[in-house]
């Protein structure tokens, strides 16, 4: 209508905002909480606040001072929340080894006495290490749960390092989740765009039943699709049943809870998000430059290579983009059809949410997922658009 | 040779891709607690089971109110937000259109990492509201898109011709640019309640015991104890698949047929 | 005939049970320009596609240069075909594009860097090398086209109304310039369109298409001053058609009467049996206008319309029995509907068609 007038622009506005104040509140104040936990570091601070005000101006060579001392007996005592506690005592642990006993001891001392003199519970008290580690755990944020995601860590002089093998396994587990990725991709790729070029050279009732084809696995229910997926591969299932049936395996060979169930199940859901950008491509480039490469002289392998090979580039590009940036956020097919080895990044950063509380992990990892997505993202959305200044 | 080939592929790949949905149906038959091929005899007890087992019942029918209400609110915030799209000539229409669209392109662990947590503050975490929220975050891509495709199929000057027979704006939005969009809009609010129906991560985050939705029942059946419960809901989702888009399709047939058929293809 | 090109011996082709190439016989020669006019759907295109390999005949045989080539798929053919569309491939340069037929055939890299610059040089785009196809003209693009049919030194030239879709001044120039280069390279060029000014101007010989056979074939000239067939009368130019029988000799051509007994002398290709039914066609250009009376094929008749038409009047006379068209000089002003005038032709300007 309007849209010059003022009246069109704020109607404009008007009906746009519900929609953005919706997806300010429950989408990206969700992704912000998930940055905003990768990086929060308050287990300490929450319940330090006088020590915190106490340290203030201590240098942290000389043993630490009486106001501080007493700040830290206050603090501790004024603690109700045992689980709190429990949280700030594992943070100041991983920092500094010892403070578990420590902790304990004191606690149980404060329990006990009004206000005792630290020093005098435990004599480790009197030493800066221990002081250190919690002036050190004092800031607000913290950069850990991030080098974390990617096996790294700082040593006792702030230094980034390179944790110990045994220590995580975040950096096997995302190479692990691309590889997959990968697979599943190449996977696609090699049967999505024959059978691109397959529906783009039929015509007709074949060509509809070869679209229907793969838009029918693309409008049913995922889980319907893996749970049939569970039935063929199992070690029971329609595959084995047919093998040993027809004597071709002695005993089932295992499909399911493994990489290559997996890549089958994953390669089927994502397979649509292959073909559909390639069919696409392959439609818009007139059949006539065959033509005219075989007239020129080209056979008919070095006209498809030098002719259709690169015009349908984008389409390969566009859709690999689209497979791989899906398949590395997966995580229902592989929690159901993978075994322990399969588990990707997502499984990881569930685990860390919903198995041990551990959200500062949970959301470095997503972070580091959320960022790769991202970026893809913006590569295929380049992409397609160069696609639509051309068309 | 070549075209032998070719043969040799097409019935492999459409194989491939049919295979699974074929597998699945008969086994919601089964007579047998497993769900494995043979079939000992054909059965209705797994139907029975899915309509009268407590935790079926329930999930069924929170998948029903989930579902609905995702659908009104994805569907009322989509199309006027594709309504406005339209309208508005400001240099942060794309960016707004992106905005829109990313729900379907962020990992939803990560979301819903985000939402459990976002959630407890705000008050909305194991509620039927959550769950109606989440939900409607990742349906809102499939809404926008296929309502702004529909208005992009409306020439103008249908609309100005309208305002100049004497209709008012809102006018011509009631009689000429909503119906004309509507087939869009319907295509939408089905898309939304498929994509509820079928959500699970979100779930697995924000819903209580209580929210336990069909898709959830479904996911923790086949981690668990795997039964053919789970074929004869999967039959009920691919006849409910089946029976969507034929009635997609006859109603946009006889759209199409109403109208001359000069404008199918918007 | 030892310079014989082309032959499509017998050359059927069916969709079906619908056949839109119907036992069709053809000679080309070395050298020679031969279009192929006919209205929409008569098989042009699908003869040209028969011969570059992209359809095959289901009856006969299509013979190049002595051989049958029915089983050598197109790669192997060496015909340059330029399509109505032009075909570049859109992400190769304009010197990419007119390479790749030699990249094709393994030819050095110095060698195909000097034939691209010739050819290119040739159709005058020499500026235009490094340009991809998307940044030329129509015009460009279509001689960009030619250059690259022409670049490998083909049998044959196949060109599938390759000027359809230029506006009218650049479509007369490619048509001169193509004309020029076959004389200069001495091309065998199979030429398809619509355009009957087109295929005039251009061809050494027309064959005139009608569902799917060849009604007529033979030089411009005689095309359109000879024509055999009432169709190639009608689809060559305007004429205008008295229906008649054949009433004795008259010099070297016949005497037609006409069905109200009149008289009319014509030219004819070979001899006629009397009695025999046939048409009279008259160009709209050979018939002159007076008011004197007397002399052989002369018809009263009354001016009905006129109209300027720029390089010509065109004027409808009522004869009676039939309605004439006459292009006349535009300087003939005089002639106002209403009046009353005789129509006059020479026997050499009129034409016997066997109906
Ligand atoms: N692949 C095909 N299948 C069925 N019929 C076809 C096919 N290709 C062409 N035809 C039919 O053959 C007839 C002749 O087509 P053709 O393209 O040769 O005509 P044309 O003389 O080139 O016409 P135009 O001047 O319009 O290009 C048409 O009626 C067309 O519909
Ligand atoms: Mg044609």
């Amino acid at each position: 209508m309007s849209a010059s007038t003022g009246t069109g622009r704020f109607a404009a506005v008007a009906l746009i905002a519900p929609l953005l104040v919706f997806i300010a509140v429950f989408f990206i104040w969700p992704l912000f909480t998930v940055m905003s936990q990768s990086v929060s570091d308050t287990a300490v601070l929450n319940l330090l606040p006088r020590t915190a005000q106490a340290a203030k101006g201590w240098d942290p060579e000389s043993p630490p001072t009486v106001e501080m001392k007493t700040a830290l007996a206050e603090d501790l005592q004024a603690v109700e929340d045992r689980q709190a506690l429990g949280d700030m005592t594992r943070r100041l642990n991983s920092a500094q080894p010892g403070f578990r006993t420590l902790m304990s001891r004191t606690t149980r001392a404060l329990r006990k006495d009004d206000l005792p003199d630290l020093g005098e519970v435990d004599e480790r008290w009197n030493q800066p290490v221990y002081w250190q580690a919690i002036v050190g755990a004092l800031s607000p944020t913290t950069d850990r749960y991030l080098l974390a995601a990617v096996d790294l860590e700082r040593d006792v002089s702030g230094n980034i390092v390179a944790m110990p093998e045994e220590a995580s396994a975040n950096r096997t587990i995302m190479l692990r989740t691309f590889w997959v990725a990968a697979l599943v991709t190449l996977c696609c790729l090699a049967i999505g765009f024959p059978y691109a070029m397959l529906i783009a050279s039929t015509e007709g009732w074949k060509r509809q039943a070869l679209l229907g084809a793969v838009l029918l696995p693309l409008w049913t229910s995922l889980l319907v699709r893996t749970a049939a997926w569970f039935i063929i591969l199992q070690d029971n299932g329609l595959i084995n049943w047919m093998l040993t049936g027809l004597n071709i395996t002695s005993g089932p060979i295992p499909l399911i809870f493994n990489r290559t169930g997996v890549v089958i199940a994953m390669t089927h859901v994502l397979l649509p998000f292959m073909v559909l950008p390639i069919y696409s491509v392959l439609l818009s480039i007139p059949d006539n430059l065959m033509k005219a490469a075989s007239s020129l002289g080209a056979h008919p392998m070095r006209a498809f290579l030098r002719v259709l090979l690169p015009l349908s580039l984008r389409g390969i590009a566009s859709g690999s983009l689209l497979v791989f940036m899906t398949a590395i956020g997966y995580y229902i097919t592989p929690a159901l059809i993978g075994g322990a080895g399969d588990q990707m990044i997502s499984s990881v950063i569930a685990f860390y949410a919903t198995g041990s509380a551990n959200w500062g992990m949970a959301g470095a990892l997503g972070v580091v997922l959320l960022a790769i997505t991202i970026l893809l993202y913006a590569v295929y959305g380049r992409l397609s658009s160069a696609e639509e200044r051309r068309g | 040779m070549f075209q032998g080939l070719r043969l040799v592929f097409a019935i492999a790949a459409v194989t491939f891709l049919l295979a699974p949905l074929l597998a699945i149906l008969p086994l919601a038959f089964t007579s047998s607690v497993f769900l494995t091929y043979p079939i000992p005899e054909f059965s209705m007890r797994w139907f029975d089971v899915l309509f009268t087992a407590a935790s079926w019942k329930r999930a069924i029918l929170n998948s029903l109110i989930i579902g609905a209400g995702t659908t009104v609110l994805a569907t009322v915030l989509g199309t006027m937000a594709a309504l406005g799209l339209r309208n508005w000539r400001l240099p942060f229409k794309g960016t707004v259109r992106t905005l829109f669209l990313l729900p379907m392109v962020v990992p939803a662990v990560v979301l819903g990492v985000g939402m459990q947590v976002l959630f407890v503050r705000l008050g909305i975490a194991s509620s039927y509201a959550g769950v109606i929220v989440a939900h409607t975050v990742v349906s809102i891509p499939f809404v926008v898109v296929s309502v702004i495709g529909a208005l992009g199929g409306i020439d103008r000057r249908v609309e100005l011709a309208a305002s100049s027979l004497g209709a008012s704006p809102l006018t011509v939005f009631r009689k000429v640019t909503l119906p004309l969009a509507m087939p869009g809009i319907l295509s939408g609010a089905v898309l939304a309640f498929a994509t509820s129906l079928d959500e699970v991560v979100l779930t697995l985050f924000v819903a209580g015991p209580n929210q336990r939705t069909l898709a959830r029942q479904m996911f923790a059946t086949i981690r668990e104890n795997i039964s053919p419960a789970i074929a004869a809901a999967a039959f009920l989702f691919i006849v409910g698949t089946i029976l969507l888009a034929a009635i997609g399709l006859i109603v946009r047939r006889q759209v199409a047929a109403r109208r001359g058929l000069q404008k199918s293809e918007s | 005939m030892s310079d014989l090109r082309i032959r499509f011996d017998h050359v059927t082709k069916c969709y079906g049970t619908l056949c839109v190439v119907d036992d069709l016989e053809l000679d080309i020669a070395k050298g020679e320009f031969v279009s192929l006019l006919g209205p929409s759907g008569s098989g042009k295109t699908t003869l040209l596609m028969m011969l570059a390999g992209f359809e095959s005949p289901t009856k006969g045989r299509i013979l190049v240069d002595g051989e049958v080539i029915d089983n050598t798929p197109t790669y192997k053919r060496d015909m340059g075909v330029v399509f109505q569309s032009y075909a570049l491939f859109p992400h190769m340069t304009v010197g990419d594009n007119i390479a790749f037929p030699l990249q094709m055939r393994g030819i050095g890299k110095a060698e195909i860097a000097e034939r691209v610059t010739r050819v290119l040089d040739m159709v005058q785009l020499s500026a235009m090398r490094d340009r991809w196809p998307a940044q030329l003209s129509g015009g460009q693009q279509q001689r960009v086209a030619l250059a690259r049919a022409l670049v490998f030194e083909p049998r044959v030239v196949l060109m599938d109304e390759p000027l359809g879709a230029l506006d009218k001044n650049l479509r007369e120039q490619m048509q001169l310039d193509i004309r020029a280069l076959h004389n200069r390279l001495g091309l065998t060029i199979v030429f398809v369109t619509h355009d009957q000014s087109e295929a005039l101007t251009m061809s050494d010989r027309i064959a005139v298409f009608n569902k799917g056979k060849i009604e007529q074939i033979g030089s411009p000239r005689e095309i359109y001053d000879h024509p055999s067939t009432r169709f190639v009368a009608n689809f060559i130019g305007e004429t205008n058609l008295l229906e008649g029988i054949v009433d004795g000799a008259a010099g070297n051509g016949v005497r037609v009467r006409l069905p109200d007994g009149r008289h009319i002398a014509a030219a004819a290709s070979d001899t006629l049996a009397d009695g025999q039914n046939v048409l009279v066609s008259i160009r709209p250009e050979r018939i002159r206008l007076d008011d004197l009376h007397g002399g052989t094929n002369q018809l009263a008749a009354r001016i009905t319309d006129s109209v300027y038409q720029g390089n010509h009047l065109r004027i409808q006379l009522d004869e009676g029995a039939h309605n004439f068209v006459v292009h006349l000089d535009r300087k003939a002003a005089q002639h106002q509907p209403g009046a009353e005038v005789m129509a006059r032709f020479q026997p050499d300007d009129c034409w016997v068609i066997r109906s």
